[in-house]
């Protein structure tokens, strides 16, 4: 009979654990349009929006176009571009990262983190440079 | 021949058949039992209020209960009217703003108060044998009441609670193992939005008071039981007759008298510094300067100072032998006869690199 209470009570124990917990989903991505390659000057940065409205920060070197998200790997607080001294900043708790988005103070920096890229494609006959975005926000279930 | 009436199936039978002897029938308690309670004898100590802070969280938790019941009257817990609703109460309603103060000011009274009770029982050992397991539901009771503020907080949905959250959140994921399942479970997907909103309501308003009124029935059981510790003075006379009072009418007059000075203090606090609403919350943007509720500055402090991983581990460690503290003392004394001047001083030591932290994050 206690197994049979164990099993009963436990399953309904489960589907109340399982009915509150939200399901893993990957969200689902969309290509946005970020500009043409040629408006991407070699050593700038520019910034564009992505569908949630958070910036994504667009640098141009010598080798390669990058996409950085904005949000610090640290502790998920937006990162702010200061152009006069050339670094990404995090409020939060002082991380500094700098323009190729590797941390060089701060907590990121102790532990080694970088801002996270996000995926870009430039279409080379064209030169119109898309980016690969999280789709417009939905409620998680 | 007997002259009552004969009792019909399942009916018993009453001295009288006035309307308070019916009531009494129909609840019947032992009265001799309730005197008996009201009668426990309390120690002389507990007539200096630092002795009182215990009913002084009580009474503060019903003032929590009161104005937060009357606040949900309007709270609207969804991303896009949480904010407006608080400016609706704040700055709309009559005394609205009061109401929100008094909520927003018992609640910090009641975590300094939680703190300096657990203080004042470590500093007077009134945790060790066999008061143990009630440091233990102590403890609990400091974690509910930490989880009550920043749920609180956040529900504010101003731009400081948002971002708050979001850091919070986070840090649960850094928790080594259930990290993961905690965070997204707290947040209720893989970042804060309306999900982590009405979660957080949920726990405020009904999820953490009924662990609090379980773990406040238990903890007065667990005093009830063992009696209030008996601390002994210098210079104090030992004789019995006048070690004691009685708890009632003599120390619930006490605590009475402590609950009017208290509303005293808080309507003060809510006057001269009524609760303010900051900028609404923006999950694009993080400000400048962003810093948690008091409370939580060591924390945020200590978070500057080393590494996610470190900070996590260094306050779970921290929390955990706090947690455990009158077991591991009583191991330390058999294994190596500390003395009592050792507690004290790790006791000390401990709280004063919390107030450090505290300070220097509050002045940063």
């Amino acid at each position: 009979m206690g197994a049979g209470l164990l099993a009963s009570y436990g399953l309904f124990a489960v589907q109340g654990f399982l009915f509150l917990l939200p399901r893993r989903l990957k969200p689902p991505t969309r290509r946005i349009f970020a500009g043409k390659l040629d408006q991407f000057e070699v050593g700038s940065l520019r910034a564009v929006m992505d569908l949630q409205g958070n910036e994504i920060l667009l640098k141009r070197d010598q080798k390669e176009l990058r996409a950085f998200n904005s949000t610090c790997p640290h502790l998920g607080c937006r990162v702010h571009w200061e152009a006069d001294k050339n670094r990404f900043f995090c409020p939060c708790h002082n991380g500094v990262f700098n323009a190729d988005g590797v941390a060089t103070d701060g907590p990121p920096a102790a532990a080694g983190q970088s801002l996270a890229t996000i995926p870009l494609e430039v279409d080379e006959r064209s030169g119109v440079v898309y980016l690969e975005v999280k789709d417009v926000k939905k409620r998680q279930v | 021949m007997s002259s009552q009436p004969d009792l019909r199936p399942g009916e018993s039978r009453q001295s009288g058949n006035g309307p308070v002897e019916r009531l009494k029938a129909m609840f019947p308690l032992d009265w001799e039992i309730v005197r008996h309670m009201g009668a426990e004898p309390i120690p002389n100590h507990l007539k200096k209020w630092w002795f009182c802070l215990g009913g002084t969280i009580l009474y503060l938790f019903v003032v929590q209960v009161a104005t937060g019941i009357a606040l949900t009257f309007y709270y609207i817990p969804t991303p896009q009217e949480a904010y407006a609703s608080v400016a609706v109460i704040t700055q709309e309603l009559r005394f609205g703003w009061f109401i929100r103060s008094l909520h927003k000011w018992s609640g910090n009274f009641m975590i300094v108060a939680v703190m300096l009770h657990m203080l004042r029982v470590f500093f007077t050992g009134a945790y060790r044998h066999p008061r143990q397991l009630n440091w233990c539901i102590g403890f609990l009771l400091l974690g509910t009441t930490l989880t009550f503020g920043f749920t609180g907080y956040s529900l504010v949905y101003e731009q400081l609670s948002f971002w708050g959250a979001t850091v919070a959140t986070n840090l649960a994921e850094a928790v080594p193992l259930v990290g993961p399942w905690i965070a997204f479970f707290l947040r209720g997907g893989p970042e804060v939005g309306e999900n982590t909103l009405t979660r957080f309501f949920i726990l405020h308003i009904g999820i953490l008071p009924t662990v609090v009124f379980i773990l406040i029935a238990a903890h007065v059981l667990m005093v009830r039981l063992h009696g209030v510790t008996e601390l002994r003075f210098q210079g104090e006379q030992d004789s019995d007759d006048t070690k004691h009072f009685k708890f009632w009418p003599d120390h619930a007059t006490t605590e009475i008298l402590i609950g009017v000075l208290l509303m005293y203090f808080l309507t003060i606090a809510a006057l001269i510094f009524p609760a303010g609403l900051g900028e609404p919350a923006n999950p694009n943007v993080t400000p400048l300067h962003i810093k948690p509720e008091w409370y939580f500055y060591f924390n945020f402090r200590l978070l500057k100072l080393t590494s996610l991983k470190i900070s996590v581990v260094l306050t779970l460690t921290i929390v955990g032998i706090a947690f455990f503290w009158p077991f591991i003392e009583e191991w330390l004394r058999r294994r190596w006869a500390i003395s009592d001047n050792v507690p004290v001083v790790l006791g000390a030591l401990a709280f004063m690199i919390f107030l450090v932290l505290t300070v220097w994050e509050s002045f940063s």
